[in-house]
């Protein structure tokens, strides 16, 4: 082997992610954003610190004091926005946003069996991945950070045919439908299921996305709207809550993903 | 059949570029692994194109096959190995057949006219989904298991050179590992069950492939540790750390190795990152790619990964116009040269001094890159054939050992990690170091573990 011992690798590469690293730590970002209330802050800091086997007691203790929804969006949730931020930062990582998502659903279940008629979600979308395609991982990403950020998820799972997803939209009635693709023979579904839905005068926007698909062919359709990434996924859903139809996303989108 | 327990080679500095200990010869003139490097030329058709069986032929044949084989000609390349990865509507034999006997056609035109050594890879869809069942008979509504080992007929009945496939087995606990930063997870989805299913299905590959005067090729992980090392993603990526995705890389080893074990002969898949790892062990051709694929992927070792290649691939390209041509004339252009840059080394004896430039400029850039340098994918290899018999101890060896390369090398300095990857190294450490040695405990505790995972099915794998 090629003796590379004097080689200095400072002229052949640069490390941005050693030198771009974040100096700071989960406690100093959380320490603002956390709530001061004693009760409600030791079930934020549960989710924060994906404590999953302490949820449960901490939440069925805040019970005895507190309402279930006050609970809920003060306790539960700023605990999962404060993991967001921290995700932000570059100090959080995937596997953090998946377990302090699956604490925060451990209290959330719990305290939801006390609220009469369950609770009252921002708004429900129906998931998917093309028929064909049996890559999901974007898809079930992207789940995950909907429902960590108040929407209900109906997840049809992968390879769905057109037809099938038609038929849900129609039962669910959601105010948004997503699909992904990693191959640029199955996004084709998209299109198809989009002019299906305009035919049964459904105008609801159609977020195409995944590995094979890029923004211009999202755009390419009527109702079809672009996620680049999964944590695109929920401003775009709450601009639509605002009012936003799928031309007007398109028109704004770099300034909603860049929020 | 006997499981690799000796290296193939008796150091890593024996290993080079465009030689293989046991070579391949196929389709018209092709011989990889034989003194000389092979570029490999990947592609997709347009969207639409899988509307009926005669645009897609039309697509892949008159299109994209005779666009590569033109260029080759036009730019003086004496060698050319096209893959085409089916897509999911080629599952439908009447989609497939014509594609696969219309390339097989005009690869003997070429070769007959020009002279063109050429011929075809294909690579079949594994649509099997751990909900329906990955073996046949489970019952799943579209008898994905079934099709998988039709299109293996269908493939090798109607002129494929090669045959390969990117099997999907432990893909449902991969998934759940990578998301969830568990390496136990994917130790046992992909390192144990994974090769568990390898097993079963390139048993009846290459028995479908030898009935067929078909070579067998090989495998790759690209549903388990290439989903890791994606998401693990660019220097300020990382939704998974790299250093995560270095270990299942090396864990994923244990798991492609299966298919040669079972009698495939060679070359193995481009993407499977893990081929010099697998090449040190059995001694056969592996195809690989890195920075002519920039293309399709942008990984962070773009020239190591020719350090040892027998065929060299853009990975894939949509088919499309570029200034310079269709695009894959274009990638054609590009792959084409560097390996005629690799065949011009060999043919002045510069070969291994070519080989470690390649290597060297990627060292350092990140440690995916770093436990496949050829020096460090050797001990990998030494560690997979030390508990060779057993599936469980030689994939965690693999990754305990690549974990340990990693922060020996960070320890002195060598390589260098940000805190979290290092975080999560130590992490990766300490379970791995946890696990009972032996497999029936090992069985026990993740099965248990992982109950709950969505669509986890120990039927799945014949247990």
């Amino acid at each position: 082997m090629i003796d590379y011992s004097k080689v200095d690798f400072s002229k052949i590469l640069k490390r941005y992610d050693v030198e771009g690293q974040n100096e700071m730590t989960p406690e100093s970002v959380a320490k603002a954003m956390l709530p001061k209330d004693p009760v409600l802050y030791k079930v934020a800091e549960c989710v924060l610190y994906m404590k999953f086997k302490d949820v449960g007691p901490a939440t069925a203790e805040a019970l005895k004091t507190k309402d279930a929804l006050d609970i809920i969006n003060n306790g539960l949730v700023v605990g999962m926005e404060c993991v967001a931020k921290l995700y932000a930062e570059h100090i959080y990582y995937l596997p953090e946003i998946m377990m302090a998502a699956k604490t925060m659903e451990i209290g959330i279940a719990l305290a939801e069996k006390q609220i009469p008629g369950g609770r009252t979600t921002k708004g429900t979308v129906v998931m998917h991945a093309a028929e064909g395609d049996p890559h999901d991982i974007g898809k079930n990403i992207a789940a995950v950070m909907m429902r960590s950020s108040g929407y209900t998820v109906v997840d049809m799972g992968k390879d769905v045919a057109v037809d099938d997803v038609v038929a849900k939209v129609k039962e669910i009635k959601p105010f948004m439908v997503t699909g992904t693709a990693l191959m640029t023979t199955t996004m084709t579904a998209f299109p198809r299921a989009a002019a299906k839905l305009v035919a049964a005068g459904i105008n609801i926007p159609f977020m195409a996305a995944g590995g094979a698909v890029n923004r211009d062919f999202s755009e390419s359709f009527d109702l079809g709207i672009y996620s680049e990434k999964a944590p695109q996924t929920p401003p775009i859903a709450d601009k639509i809550l605002e009012g936003y139809d799928w031309r007007k996303i398109r028109e704004e989108w770099d300034h909603i993903v860049g929020e | 059949m006997a499981k690799y327990t000796k290296m193939a080679y008796g150091s890593a500095e024996e290993m080079v570029f465009g030689h293989a200990k046991e070579p391949v010869s196929y389709g018209f003139g092709i011989k990889v692994g034989a003194g000389r490097v092979i570029p490999e030329l990947n592609y997709g058709p347009r969207p639409g194109s899988e509307a009926t069986p005669e645009k897609l032929r039309k697509e892949y044949v008159d299109y994209i096959s005779k666009d590569v084989l033109n260029r080759c000609v036009t730019l003086g390349f004496p060698d050319v190995q096209l893959e085409t990865e089916w897509i999911s509507q080629m599952g439908d034999p009447k989609m497939a057949t014509p594609v696969v006997e219309g390339q097989k056609a005009i690869c003997e035109k070429y070769y007959e006219e020009y002279g063109l050594n050429c011929a075809v890879r294909q690579t079949i869809p594994d649509q099997r989904e751990a909900e329906e069942g990955y073996r046949p008979g489970m019952g799943g509504k579209h008898s994905y298991p079934e099709h998988l080992f039709q299109c293996a007929e269908v493939a090798c009945e109607n002129g494929a050179d090669v045959l390969s496939c990117e099997t999907l087995g432990g893909k449902e606990l991969g998934d759940y590992a990578t998301t969830n930063g568990d390496i136990v997870a994917f130790l046992f989805g992909i390192g144990y069950l994974g090769s568990i299913d390898m097993e079963y299905v390139w048993k009846q590959f290459v028995d479908i492939a030898k009935k067929n005067k078909v070579i067998a090729g090989g495998d790759t992980n690209c549903s388990g540790a290439n989903t890791s090392m994606f998401m693990a993603g660019g220097m300020l990526d990382q939704d998974v750390q790299r250093t995560y995705s270095a270990v299942t890389r090396a864990i994923s080893a244990a798991r492609t190795l299966v298919a040669w074990e079972q009698g495939a002969s060679g070359p193995d898949k481009d993407c499977g990152y893990e081929g010099p790892i697998c090449k040190a062990i059995a001694g056969k051709p592996c195809a690989q790619e890195g920075k002519n694929c920039q293309c399709a992927h942008a990984d962070l070792q773009g020239n190591l990964m020719a350090q040892v290649c027998d065929l060299w691939s853009n990975e894939s390209i949509e088919y499309h116009p570029e200034f310079g041509g269709t695009s894959v004339q274009c990638w054609m252009g590009s792959l084409g040269y560097e390996v005629a840059l690799m065949n011009t080394a060999i043919q002045t004896g510069k070969q291994k001094d070519l080989r470690d430039l390649y290597m060297i400029t990627d060292r350092e850039r990140g440690p995916e890159g770093h436990i496949l340098a050829y020096d460090n994918a050797y001990k990998i290899g030494e560690a997979i054939v030390s508990e060779g018999n057993n599936y469980y101890l030689r994939a965690k060896a693999a990754g305990l050992t690549a974990a340990k390369l990693i922060k020996d090398h960070n320890d002195s300095k060598e390589l260098q990690l940000t805190r979290k990857q290092r975080e999560v190294l130590d992490s990766i450490i300490k379970d791995l170091e946890a696990l009972p040695d032996d497999e029936d405990k090992f069985f026990e505790y993740c099965c248990k573990k992982y109950a709950d995972v969505p669509n986890f099915n120990l039927k799945n794998y014949g247990l």
